[in-house]
């Protein structure tokens, strides 16, 4: 997970404290919900111990005795009556404890999680892809949240029934405990084999179903493609095909989880059968020949019931807690992970005049050298273009600079100070940047632009937010949406054009006005025009701050005091627009294409006469 | 969302932003359930299919009947015991053994028999589906996010498929059962039976409170699962934005909300289903005591309760009140696999299709010309209404000419080839192909003529092998390895591992400018009369350049090519040249004589050109190897 930056800062004393890599730690947490379900759980099955005696009771006190109705009857049936009620309400209460318990778990886990994303950020990307990422944040954390409530519920719920029941059926007859309980280890071992065999075959469901949405995918992705070269048929035959495998494994499971119930079934029917033949037989010997009486037999057949579901459940519960364990093991690859970009130890300054130094930076992804040794300065209120062809190293020095991605030490300075030794909040602050790929949240498009703003909704905000769009040349465009600033943008939003998502996040950077503004080729799909207003207000804005623009395009960067030309991550050519051009190298280059460009642009919006053969002119 | 003072206002109305939030987060929400329409609309996938179900249900009944016979035999049994008759005690015990036994066979075969109705079903609609979305229009694809489609085949058909593989379906054999209780209990001594029941109403009354409670907690869930999900899909995505403007502490908030929401939301559930699963006990319990009170009753009336009877009333109770629990969680499933079915639905009324049928041509008596390859008879089209692309355009080629369009973006040039293929409707005008109007061709047909080599070249996953060879079940290796030494890339694939090389999803571990040569590749391979090349306008290093060049000279032998053309050598190969210019053709002619005219091709090729020998003398110095490429190359 290291990567080669030469000398990142080492953990400073204010390191944020990492959480404890045992899932003990987050069931402690609610250790008080925990015991009171099993204070819930308890009653609850000591109450139903009592209510088996008390049939037993009334059975023999209505069979086998001359009493009267009141005291054979009545009186049990009132109060198994108080005791159901008892037992409905603890019964409640313990799932409510437990199964909440789970939740909150749940809860704390997917804070943290989102927590350690916040504090690693980009340099995580590196060891977990987004995918597994999400997974762990959905499937895993469900396992885990199974364990901790339904797991250790019915951990202690088997425990409880099997001591009240047993309670009652060893008092009854022994002999009959052991024949009824039979089949029981079984039946625990069976459904423990089911239940990961069931897991097992759901994953190969998942991994089918993972099959068949790529196919969909690819298919649906590639529209024009398919289309295109009529390959309609030979997609429908390769999407059968998958359809097919998954119908398989689909019916796979199915066949398992059809065999599940009725095999147990049988098992604990098997057992039931056993009781019922032996116990039969005790009756029929009747309590005064060491057998038994309708009210034993009857009692010993509710405990035996109570009992069953409980030994089912176990071999689940083995599972998931198997499961759960394994889950928060993967958890923890999050969970654990070590921000490479701390604070540092210096007190945030005062105030920050916006001088960007730049000394012999040099960076590398693995094996793979991006940049080498480059440096420049920009003064305090002055204006940098970096500029330099796809892949040059523009966007790595950007975040470097961001301190996005971990900055080796003496690299980068602000104000003369090593932003290594700086607190982060204040390098982030100091530095305003703007990504190149232009990132928009699923949300309105005033909470977009005003995304640095703790109350985007006030009317002061709204003032800024229509500023900075100004600014940026989108505000027209905004007013002409459905719900104009309060349209949902975003992926699952409106669907805006390249031009207008780099515009609006173009905004988003200017509201925020910070001393230091890196703006990261913010007009790549942006046309001439809208270009030359948009550098119209970055000059404006360059009047009150540090800017340094990341373009490959010319026309932007002829606005900047100085010009810094990278190639392959470094810097070959450095100097004014006049001094570049007159070098006559790879600026001057550039210098030459665009304008080409931009003048064939201009031609495309020419009205011409339109002739059909070679025959008139164009003016 | 972190709006502090806000959130301690309550007599403020939320912002207009937080409503339209709300509201667009909700919109998933389950609206007024037309159960019974879904239900009708799913029958005929489900009808080929119905012998399974059929048996299912038969099983089901023969499942309920034997669940009735038991508690009788149970009774029966106790009976023998309290006369002491051993023999026909052992002789019912087996009778009770065989009951359980085939009744477990009978379950197997009953889930198995519904779940493979089910998954067959399914496996049918989801080829349906797919089937109807490659005759989606491509209008339709450019405004509709791939992703939620994707979710129509799979996951929606999923929450379909659930409704026969957790047995909601068996609801309805447990209503036979429930009734053959009833009457069981009531024919054997109706004055027990109706003590036994008179706590049922109580049950109704409880089973009414839970179920709306469930009902919206559960749609609560489901909403609170999506925005829960999508939030943190975003972060994910967007953790740079978030690091950047220093907003880990309120993003945190404002997922706090959304986190403990989702949280509590399923507190709530947990709720309603412990309530429902401790009240049926509760009751179960209760109409035991009250039976056992009318026992005491009667036992010193006219006609004693037995203790068989006793025994055997119990274990109907119990048998009743199994399916009344599991109501809840099976109404939670049905409602899952309904929403999942109104949205496919949903999908499956969509109009804009593409309009493929064929049409006679409109004019059969126009002559063609037998030589013609493709041609556009004054054609007018635009994307959207009344903004047209094209206006009143007429061009023809012959077999085997080569012709270049020439223009500023957005002149035109793109959309003509998407007319040729058809993947398009014209609005006024005719489109031919080898002489024949592509509205009386078939899709096949006409698509056969074509080769395509795009701008962005779209790469599925699987290998090189594949990727050249589209769409055949066999591909032909050595003809593939044939395409790829014909253009010259046979060593530089050969390097990366040759035909079986794996390709990632969109291509995405190969190189822009490998991936056209794999787009050369698959036109040679494929062999079609007309070939039609969209160029790319992203400068590529001189190496891949002068590869590319080579690719097109060789695939372009013997072919009628079309050219959308960027680069000066691709334009100087071409036969004759088109200038379109704001949807119009305004030259026309061969490269000399368009010169000679001095009009707008003049001046494109005068930039061009001229533009190209000023960059090649100035950066001579600098950067030598760059000079070749941008001599032949446009910028943009």
């Amino acid at each position: 997970m290291t990567n080669t930056s030469q000398q990142s800062s080492s953990a400073p004393a204010s390191q944020p404290a990492r959480p404890p890599s045992r899932l003990s730690h987050y069931l402690r947490a609610h250790l008080s919900k925990y015991l009171l379900g099993a204070l819930m759980l308890g009653t609850f099955q000591l109450a139903m111990n009592r209510i088996d005696w008390l049939s037993k009771q009334a059975i023999d006190g209505i069979f086998h005795s001359a009493e009267g109705v009141t005291a054979s009857a009545m009186r049990p049936a009132l109060w198994m009556l108080a005791l159901a009620v008892v037992a409905f309400i603890t019964r409640v209460a313990s799932r409510l404890f437990m199964f909440n318990a789970g939740r909150d778990v749940e809860y704390t886990l997917r804070a943290e999680l989102l927590a350690r994303l916040h504090q690693v950020g980009m340099a995580f990307y590196r060891t977990l892809s987004a995918g597994e990422i999400m997974s762990r944040a959905t499937n895993d954390l469900t396992q885990i949240r199974l364990l901790a409530g339904f797991g250790v519920m019915n951990v202690i719920n088997v425990l409880f029934a099997l001591g009240s029941a047993l309670q009652i059926m060893v008092s009854i007859s022994g002999r009959l405990t052991l024949v009824s309980l039979a089949t029981l280890p079984l039946l625990m071992v069976i459904t423990r084999g089911f239940s990961s065999r069931l897991f097992q075959r759901t994953q190969k469901n998942q991994e089918s179903l993972g099959q068949l949405t790529e196919c969909v995918q690819s298919n649906l992705a590639g529209v024009r493609v398919v289309r295109s070269f009529g390959l309609e048929e030979s997609e429908q035959a390769r999407f059968a095909t998958i359809n097919r495998q998954y119908l398989a494994a689909s019916l796979g499971l199915a066949r398992l989880r059809g065999a599940m119930f009725p095999i147990t079934g049988a098992i604990s029917a098997a057992g039931m059968l056993l009781f019922f033949g032996y116990g039969a037989s005790l009756l029929l010997k009747g309590p005064e020949n060491g057998g038994l009486s309708e009210g034993s037999f009857f009692a010993f057949s509710l405990a035996l019931a109570r009992m069953t579901w409980p030994m089912i459940a176990m071999g689940f519960v083995v599972s998931i807690v198997q499961r759960g364990r394994v889950s928060f093991g993967r958890m923890l690859q999050i969970l654990d992970a070590k921000p490479e970009i701390v604070d540092g130890l210096l007190p945030a300054p005062k105030q920050i005049h916006g001088e960007l130094q730049v000394r012999g930076l040099s960076f590398a992804y693995g094996n793979r050298s991006v940049l080498s040794d480059v440096s420049f300065t920009v003064p305090a209120g002055g204006s940098v273009a970096i500029v330099g062809r796809t892949g040059a190293g523009k966007s790595t020095l950007a975040q470097l600079l961001a301190r996005l991605l971990p900055t080796p030490r003496g690299a980068v300075l602000i104000d003369g100070f090593d932003v290594c030794d700086l607190p982060l909040t204040t390098v982030r602050t100091a530095i305003g940047y703007a990504q190149q790929d232009a990132f928009l949240f699923s949300t309105t498009v005033s909470r977009n632009i005003g995304f640095s703003l703790d109350d985007p909704d006030s009317p002061e905000s709204m003032q800024k937010i229509r500023r900075a769009a100004q600014e940026a040349q989108v505000l027209t465009e905004i007013e002409g949406l459905p719900e104009q600033m309060d349209t949902i943008v975003g992926e699952r939003g409106v669907q805006l054009s390249g031009g207008q998502r780099q515009r609006l996040a173009l905004g988003r950077s200017l509201l925020w006005q910070p001393p230091i503004l890196v703006l990261d080729d913010p007009l790549s799909a942006v046309d001439a025009k809208t270009e030359a207003a948009i550098l119209d207000s970055i000059e404006k804005q360059a009047a009150k701050r540090s800017v340094l623009l990341i373009t490959h395009r010319v026309a932007a960067a002829a606005r900047c005091q100085r010009i810094v030309v990278l190639d392959r991550g470094r810097v070959v050519e450095e100097g004014t627009h006049e001094e570049l051009l007159a070098q006559r190298g790879i600026y001057a280059a550039f210098a030459e294409e665009q304008k080409m460009a931009s003048e064939l642009e201009e031609l495309g919006r020419l009205d011409i006469v339109p002739v059909q053969s070679a025959a008139g002119g164009a003016s | 969302m972190s709006s502090g003072p806000e959130a301690k206002k309550p007599a403020v109305a939320p912002s207009q932003a937080e409503q339209k939030l709300r509201a667009f987060h909700d919109e998933d929400a389950v609206q007024k359930s037309y159960d019974v329409k879904l239900l009708q609309r799913l029958w005929p996938f489900v009808k080929p299919h119905m012998r399974y179900v059929v048996l299912s249900l038969l099983a089901l009944a023969l499942m309920a009947a034997l669940n009735l016979l038991r508690p009788l035999v149970m009774g029966r049994v106790i009976e023998h015991a309290g006369a002491k008759q051993s023999d026909l005690l052992l002789r019912d015990g087996a009778i009770l053994a065989g009951l359980l036994v085939v009744w477990q066979l009978f379950s197997f075969g009953q889930m198995y028999a519904m779940q493979l109705a089910g998954a067959l079903s399914m496996a049918d609609l989801r080829g349906h589906v797919f089937a109807f979305m490659q005759r989606l229009s491509l209008r339709y694809f450019d405004r509709t996010p791939v992703g939620r489609l994707v979710t129509r085949a799979t996951n929606d058909v999923d929450a379909v498929s659930e409704l026969f593989a957790s047995g909601v379906l068996n609801a309805l054999g447990d209503l036979v059962l429930l009734i053959g209780i009833v009457i069981a209990m009531l024919s054997l001594d109706w004055q027990l039976a109706l003590i036994a029941f008179a706590s049922l109403p109580i049950v109704l009354v409880l089973v009414q409170f839970v179920r709306q409670g469930s009902k919206r907690a559960y749609r609560d869930i489901r909403t609170k699962t999506a925005r829960l999900n999508a939030f943190l899909n975003e972060q994910v995505g967007g953790i740079a934005v978030v690091q950047a403007y220093g907003r880990e502490a309120a993003i945190a908030k404002e997922f706090d909300q959304i986190n403990s929401a989702y949280r509590d939301a399923n507190k709530r559930s947990i709720y309603y289903e412990a309530v429902l699963d401790a009240a049926i006990e509760m009751i179960s319990t209760l109409c035991i005591a009250s039976l056992l009170w009318w026992v005491g009753v009667q036992k010193l009336g006219a006609k004693p309760v037995s203790f068989a009877l006793v025994v055997t009333f119990t274990q109907y109770i119990r048998q009743f009140f199994e399916p009344v629990s599991m109501l809840s969680q099976r109404y939670t499933i049905l409602q899952s696999a309904l929403s999942g079915a109104e949205r496919i639905f949903q999908l499956l009324d969509e109009k804009d299709l593409e309009q493929f049928e064929l049409r006679v041509a409109a004019n059969p008596s126009v002559a063609v010309d037998p030589d013609e390859a493709l041609a556009l008879d004054h054609v007018t089209f635009g994307y959207k209404p009344g903004v047209p692309v094209l206006r009143d355009v007429t061009l023809s080629a012959k077999r085997g000419e080569k012709i270049a369009l020439v223009g500023a973006t957005g002149a035109g040039k793109s959309t003509v080839a998407s007319l040729l293929l058809r993947l398009y409707a014209t609005q006024s005008g005719c489109v031919r192909v080898m002489g024949k109007d592509v509205c009386a061709s078939t899709r096949l047909e006409l698509r056969n003529w074509f080769s395509v080599v795009p701008q962005d070249v779209f790469l599925f996953s699987g290998t090189v092998l594949t990727n050249i060879a589209m769409g055949e079940a066999q591909p032909d290796r050595s003809r593939a390895e044939r395409a790829l030494a014909q253009i010259g890339a046979l060593e530089l694939f050969q390097n990366r591992g040759g035909l079986d090389a794996r390709v990632e999803e969109r291509g995405s571990n190969y190189s822009t400018g490998e991936r056209q040569l794999l787009a050369f590749a698959r036109a040679v391979y494929r062999d079609a009369p007309i070939l039609i090349l969209d160029e790319a306008t992203a400068s590529v290093d001189s190496d891949t350049e002068a590869k590319l060049q080579q690719a097109l000279s060789v695939v372009m032998q013997g072919r009628t090519a079309l050219f959308i053309a960027h680069r000066l050598s691709t334009i100087q190969a071409a036969d004759r040249i088109v200038v379109f210019h704001k949807g119009c053709i305004v030259e026309n002619g061969t490269h000399e004589q368009l010169l000679q005219l001095g009009g707008v091709y003049a001046r494109l090729h005068q930039l061009q050109f001229a533009a190209a020998k000023r960059v090649t003398s100035a950066s001579e110095v600098a950067a030598p190897s760059r000079t070749a490429a941008l001599a032949g190359r446009s910028g943009n």
